[in-house]
């Protein structure tokens, strides 16, 4: 072969490496970006009146003045609609009876999509459940709610060889010629003036407790399972981790019953999650009965054991960094083993081991597969620290599941489902860069 | 409270009864340490011990045969069925296409980590390993759900068609070149020049071509359904792309200077000598790293249940990566919910006869893995 196509080759070769990180990055780059950009969205968006009602009804905030005048506006505003309405019933009932029959369905139909955009009709009985008491409360759901108003979607399956087809059609074409065809272009033109619509941050998302199965508040419950979860885990974690490490490390002659226990560590770490999920159901359940339900603290000690291999294998690595030179000074000194561990080695190690906790716990915090079968559901109230012995909780890794797949209305919080997701993801990331930097930091003082 | 001074008394030769307390107490810490550590690593036993408790009164009830052979899975039938093989083929089929996802990549990307890059840029990417591997994996399992399912509901044609485009472009590209010139080695010094030419632009007219026909061919697909094997095979394998990478990255790196120096000295550019020399080293080592990346993807719960489709059947033909399938992570997770209040019934114990698979599998691979980490360390001397 010849020189220049060597290197020819050698450039290709390290271009294909190239490329494989490119993508790697990109894979980083096209999860993460939905993830934040639609997750921030759960807090900082554009709320619409309706917000402010259910924020004032349900939880007291706001200004009850401020709120008083934006309503009457509001009321204002969507008084033609609400006339326009009457109006037609009217047209309605002076109708002979055949031709009144093909209406009847649309504005039906009507008035669902109206009262999914506005809420219920003014001076109308209040409906039991709290989503239909109000309207669309975020300006997004709004200009959806509207198309609903405007247009309506039908599936065509004439075609029998090929998938169904969308047809829209506008809603103001079953209306022609009535006292309702000026009610489209009104709500159309109107919409603001209608809802309000103003950017508004809503941190509280992070504490509230959520109303009517998440459609509306926030995460409360859910942030603070998975607090417990993860602080629990960790409580078991790491006493047992950073022991069995110094008695690995320090105490432990290589031989047989070492090697044993090593390969115990590693199965340990390759045992797939839900099969812990399924041993702590086995166990901690249903034999020896540590709580009559599942329990926050029975999902703590699964997690416990799921990330121990980890910290085990963290602590260990930074014991063994720590410089010979310090064990030997000590023991020089007359101290003995046990004493050199606790005043020496351990402080100097201090820093790698919280790296590996610190990693561990946001793999804790992340896990779900080993926690739904001891610890999660789908709806809870906030738990006291004591009642987490006994109690079932809500977290966030749970119920990132449980709201995209088993909710009843999926696509009405798409923004709730995203908001988890940025908070799970947001939690891990910050506990993971936090040991990057951690680690960063030791490695430069161990060179000097 | 004053702190206590040390005693001046107190002799600096030890007598025997505090000789004899001291290693008493020494020994009975030792001890301590010694049981916790014990503790902690047994639990693997624990675990063993109850999955399969759990597990074989399922074989006892059903015995082997349907389950390992028949593809019908009706638990809540009358009479139930209890056949798994789709079950084990989808695990199948999904760990296969998320080994085909991150293997390469995974392993280009450990060399172009360990031997390509310098320190500094390395310092950069590492982040991006661990921030991939930190990402909780219900995660990427919402997004497999919600965006990537839906895109390739939709526009899946287009998708599947710029997939192909950004995998095969640069890969096609270097290897048009390279072979351009390897072709115009066999033309005589006075003609290279121009032939190297030529034949750079015929081989790239004809991938060109190549790469158009397939594109069209897939972007004439319809996809029926998001929620797929491929989707679940492509976010895997890019969640066992950081254990591939980190675990490869090290095997290349235990090879060690001298042998990277004396394939330089003989002569060798960067990419053979990582060909000839650095890979045949670390050989094994990158082979426990893919059996941990296939422990990854097979353990893994949460994506394939949310984007697999969870269709207990065998794809049509069996490679169609485009159908729904299940798997047995996933069918443990989705079924013990309707299964735990029947303790004790065959479709309770049978989700724990799958675990148990699972379980054994995994030790198996572990120990493969172990072992061959093993051999390779002391081939090298370390």
């Amino acid at each position: 072969m010849r020189l220049e196509t060597r290197r020819l080759l050698d450039r290709a070769f390290s271009s294909l490496g190239l490329i494989a990180i490119g993508v790697m990055a990109l894979a980083l780059v096209v999860i993460l970006t939905p993830i934040i950009v639609r997750g921030s969205g759960a807090f900082i968006f554009r709320s619409t009146i309706e917000h402010r009602k259910v924020m004032f009804d349900q939880w007291d905030r706001g200004n009850a003045g401020r709120l008083e005048t934006a309503k009457a506006e509001v009321a204002a505003a969507r008084q033609p609609v609400y006339d326009m309405l009457a109006a037609f019933n009217t047209e309605l009932d002076a109708m002979p009876r055949a031709d009144r029959k093909p209406y009847k369905q649309s504005l039906r139909d009507l008035e669902k999509a109206l009262a999914g955009l506005l809420g219920p009709v003014p001076g109308e009985r209040t409906p039991v459940l709290i989503r239909q008491q109000y309207g669309a409360t975020r300006w997004d759901r709004t200009q959806i709610k509207l198309d609903d108003v405007l247009t309506t979607e039908e599936w065509d399956y004439s075609d029998p060889t090929a998938l169904g087809k969308l047809v829209r059609t506008p809603r103001v074409e079953q209306f022609r010629g009535t006292k309702l065809e000026p009610l489209f272009p009104y709500v159309e033109q109107n919409i603001k003036a209608m809802m309000q619509p103003r950017w508004t941050c809503y941190w509280q998302f992070l504490f509230d407790t959520s109303k009517d199965s998440h459609i509306f508040g926030g995460i409360g419950p859910e942030v603070l399972g998975t607090i417990y979860l993860t602080l629990g885990a960790m409580f078991f974690a790491i006493p047992m981790g950073v022991i069995a490490a110094i008695y690995l490390c320090e105490y432990a002659r290589e031989g047989r019953v070492i090697s044993f226990l090593r390969i115990c560590i590693s199965t340990l770490a390759g045992v797939p999650s839900i099969v812990f999920g399924l041993f702590g159901l086995a166990f901690f359940l249903n034999t020896i009965h540590i709580s009559d339900s599942k329990s926050v603290l029975a999902g703590a000690l699964t997690l416990s054991l799921l990330v121990l291999p980890t910290v085990i294998r963290a602590s260990e690595e930074a014991i063994l960094a720590v410089p010979r030179a310090y064990k030997e000074a000590a023991m020089s000194l007359g101290a003995g083993r046990w004493r050199t561990v606790m005043t020496v080695i351990l402080p100097a190690a201090l820093p790698g081991i919280l790296t590996g906790v610190v990693i561990s716990m946001g793999r804790a915090a992340g896990e779900t597969a080993p926690i739904i079968f001891t610890a999660a559901v789908s709806v809870g109230r906030p738990l006291l620290p004591l009642e987490a012995l006994s109690q079932p909780t809500p977290a966030l890794s749970w119920n990132i599941y449980n709201l995209c797949t088993e909710h009843e209305a999926v696509d009405e919080i798409r923004h709730v489902q995203y908001g988890m997701v940025f908070t799970l993801v947001a939690v891990v990331l910050l506990l993971n860069v936090f040991a990057i930097i951690m680690r960063a930091r030791i490695s430069k003082k161990l060179r000097g | 409270m004053k702190p206590k001074a040390h005693s001046p008394k107190r002799s600096l030769v030890m007598n025997a009864s505090t000789s004899r307390l001291r290693r008493l107490g020494a020994f009975l810490g030792q001890g301590f340490l010694f049981s916790v550590t014990s503790l902690s690593t047994l639990t693997v036993f624990f675990i063993f011990y109850f999955i399969a408790k759990d597990a074989f009164p399922f074989f006892k009830l059903e015995g082997f045969r349907e389950f390992f052979t028949s593809t019908h899975w009706y638990p809540s039938g009358h009479p139930a069925e209890f056949g798994a093989m789709a079950i084990f083929f989808g695990t199948g089929l999904v760990t296969l296409g998320a080994v085909a996802v991150s293997v390469p990549l995974g392993i280009s990307a450990a060399v172009c980590l360990s031997d390509v890059l310098p320190f500094n840029t390395r310092q950069i990417v590492k982040p991006v390993i661990e921030i991939l591997a930190a990402i909780p994996s219900v995660a990427y399992g919402f997004f497999a759900l919600v965006v990537f399912a839906p895109l390739l509901q939709n526009h899946g044609g287009i998708v599947l068609s710029t997939g192909a485009w950004l995998i095969l472009t640069p890969i096609l590209s270097l290897l048009v070149i390279v072979l351009g010139d390897l072709l115009a080695d066999r033309f005589p010094e006075a003609l290279r020049r121009k032939a190297r030419w030529i034949c750079t632009l015929t081989l790239g007219a004809a991938a060109l071509t190549g790469m158009m026909m397939l594109g069209n061919h897939l972007s004439a697909i319809q996809i029926a359904s998001g929620t797929n094997a491929l989707n679940v095979s492509i976010i895997l394998g890019i969640m066992a792309l950081p254990t591939i990478v980190s675990v490869s990255e090290d095997a290349l790196q235990a090879t060690g200077r001298e042998l990277r120096e004396g394939s330089y000295a003989l002569g060798a550019t960067r990419a053979e000598t990582i060909m000839k020399t650095v890979i045949p080293a670390s050989l094994s080592g990158i082979l426990a790293a893919v059996i941990l990346g296939v422990m990854r993807a097979i353990g893994e719960t949460m994506v394939v249940w949310m984007a697999s489709g969870n269709a207990s059947r065998i794809p049509e033909p069996w490679y169609n990566m485009l159908e729904p399938v299940r798997t047995l992570t996933a069918t443990i997770a989705g079924d013990m919910g309707e299964a735990d209040h029947v303790t004790g019934s065959a479709r309770f114990h049978v989700l724990f006869a799958m675990a148990f698979c699972l379980l054994t599998f995994s030790f198996v691979m572990n120990l493969v893995s172990e072992s061959i980490v093993r051999r390779s360390r002391k081939k090298l001397g370390k």
